[in-house]
């Protein structure tokens, strides 16, 4: 076995070196499914320690993007003991970056933490016209709706898509959050979401208050 | 003299002023409108107009007769047939006409050395043909393609520097160019172009070495890139910045600033000043801006004008701050309403001129009118 306490602090710490080392010797030990699950929720837990830094401001975008690839590859390792069980999820997220911005960066580190934090995360990708996010709706009938994009005339394409969530009757059955560097509480009450955020890790802790 | 002479001179004079560090007559007013934007104003589709250089007069005439500048506002960086010649990987337009900038990874982490050993080369050798994907290719086609991909470039420019300079005389512009090259931080550079973002974060914790002797390594290009070749009047190197607001102090301290504070200094040591767009939020960093030289021109996206003002107002020259999308959710009133508030800020005691936080990038991120209302505002309620 190992050391949860030790693992979810060398997570939240970055501690790459320490993380692998912690996770080789325990795959060698050829652990049980539900101990390789064990350590799973003990590296998500580091992830929270993560997210809580982050909003301390002691760490920065850089550094969720190395919790990231550090998740990843933690994960890697276990896949070989992790079988076929899966951790229970939360609930499902439907992500995207809006039509006309390319930009990708800030939501794959939204999309990161979510699933770290036990959500099932549907990524449509970049530059996602309406219908798109429309039609993923219908199919896996998500609790939340996450919207990004980083240029201003996205939050034109925020609208377009909120507008057609509702022309689909979806609107009410969902929450949506719209994240980026051009979102402000004026331009989320014009754009009809229901929360906006500038920071990823916040964005995760209100999809988590969604679903409660 | 003509109005229109006088009018100009005027102009020029306070941005003379403003670049100086003298309190000048009133608040220049130095907005910079995409020609994105300028495109949809005219009523002409982004997908199809920005091909073709015969549109740009006519676009930036009528925004010259509809917007208050004080220089030509219209800021043209971005051209589809040059992108699309090269084949260009790291300006791609998205599904709305709009040319942006996506993740790129043009040097691989197995080829560090070879960037620092000899950067001209491996870029020439490596980089180029991994971007441009028109450019990996035998030798005697690449060199067709750069042959093409020039001639628009330097067809493009031109047509951009003649016409401004038709419609400066036209409208009475003051004389100023804060743009004469677009160099970026050295950090910034290897981040953009040579190893992407993601990659670049990850490369800052896990080889820092390496990541250092790369920026040392792009810093004789980016100085000889915005190097000042001919004295001009007015005038700043364009430096958008990038990476910072995403680090740690540390690696900033040790990874950014160095080869980014010697690059500027460059600059002013040739007599040109540079104009930092801060992107982002640097309030961890003012100290570090301090430190640059006298007069460098700061563009403020986010942050607190007060605390900026404090701390930089007396050495350096700021403008920003003013929130753009304000111009597309808030009232006429309420748009200038925040330019009194910015003013009432940034104004007292010079060194500051008017600009928005960034430029507007499409028709859809503002209403004109707001737009046409603080700009008018600004240029009849801030004398000294």
């Amino acid at each position: 076995m190992f050391d949860a306490e030790q693992l979810k602090q060398a997570v939240g710490d970055l501690d790459e070196d320490k993380v692998m080392e912690i996770l080789r010797e325990f795959v060698a030990t050829n652990p049980s499914q539900e101990e390789a699950q064990q350590a799973v929720a003990a590296c998500q837990s580091g992830m929270a320690i993560v997210g809580d830094l982050f909003e301390k401001e002691e760490y920065f975008v850089g550094d969720l993007i190395f919790a990231g690839e550090l998740l990843t590859n933690a994960i890697e390792i276990l896949k070989p003991v992790l079988g076929t069980a899966s951790s229970a999820k939360i609930g499902k997220i439907v992500l995207g970056t809006v039509a006309g911005d390319l930009h990708d960066i800030g939501k794959n580190i939204f999309k990161s933490m979510a699933e770290a934090a036990g959500f099932e995360v549907f990524d449509l990708g970049i530059d996602q016209p309406p219908a798109n996010f429309v039609n993923k709706v219908r199919e896996v009938k998500p609790e939340i709706v996450g919207m990004s994009g980083v240029l201003t005339l996205a939050l034109e394409s925020m609208k377009d898509t909120v507008d057609a969530l509702k022309e689909a009757g979806l609107r009410d059955s969902i929450k949506i959050i719209i994240g980026g560097n051009p979102v402000t509480k004026e331009a989320c009450e014009q754009i009809g979401a229901d929360a906006f955020t500038t920071n990823a890790a916040e964005g995760v802790k209100i999809c988590q208050g969604w679903v409660k | 003299m003509t109005d229109i002479a006088a009018l100009a001179q005027e102009r020029t004079q306070i941005i003379a002023d403003v670049l100086a560090g003298r309190i000048p007559k009133r608040v220049p007013v130095i907005p910079g409108i995409t020609y994105e934007f300028a495109v949809e104003y005219a009523g002409l589709d982004l997908m199809t107009a920005t091909w073709n250089p015969e549109n740009f007069e006519p676009v930036c005439d009528k925004v010259c007769q509809d917007f208050y500048a004080d220089v030509f506002p219209v800021i043209h960086l971005r051209f589809p047939a040059l992108y699309k010649t090269l084949g260009a990987k790291n300006w791609v337009m998205g599904s709305q006409g709009f040319l942006q900038h996506p993740e790129v990874v043009g040097l691989l982490e197995e080829e560090y050395d070879e960037f620092i050993e000899n950067p001209y080369n491996c870029i020439m050798e490596k980089v180029l043909p991994r971007i441009y994907k028109n450019l990996d290719t035998d030798p005697q086609t690449r060199s067709i393609v750069m042959a093409k991909a020039f001639y628009i470039f330097n067809e493009e420019f031109g047509n951009i520097g003649a016409t401004a300079a038709k419609l400066s005389q036209k409208y009475g512009y003051g004389t100023a160019n804060l743009f004469t090259a677009a160099p970026s931080a050295p950090f910034d550079f290897v981040a953009d172009q040579l190893r992407g973002f993601r990659n670049m974060m990850l490369d800052v914790r896990r080889i820092p070495d390496k990541v250092e002797a790369a920026v040392k390594a792009a810093t004789p290009l980016m100085i000889k890139m915005g190097w000042p070749a001919t004295p001009l009047p007015n005038a700043a190197v364009f430096m958008p910045l990038h990476m910072a607001p995403f680090m740690r102090e540390k690696d900033f301290a040790r990874l950014y600033y160095p080869t980014f504070k010697e690059t500027v200094e460059a600059f002013a040591k040739a007599g040109r000043q540079t104009l930092l767009f801060v992107e982002v939020d640097w309030m961890r960093y003012l100290d570090y801006l301090y430190d640059l030289p006298e007069n460098t021109i700061m563009w403020f996206e986010f942050g607190d004008p007060k605390l900026v003002k404090e701390k930089l107002g007396k050495k350096h020259i700021l403008t920003g701050f003013y929130p753009v999308t304000l111009l597309k959710t808030g009232t006429v009133q309420q748009c200038i309403d925040k330019a009194k508030e910015m003013l009432d800020i940034l104004a007292p005691g010079g060194r500051y001129y008017f600009n928005f936080d960034k430029s507007p990038l499409t028709l859809d991120t503002v209403k004109p009118e707001n737009l046409k209302a603080v700009l008018e505002y600004v240029a009849q309620n801030a004398n000294y």
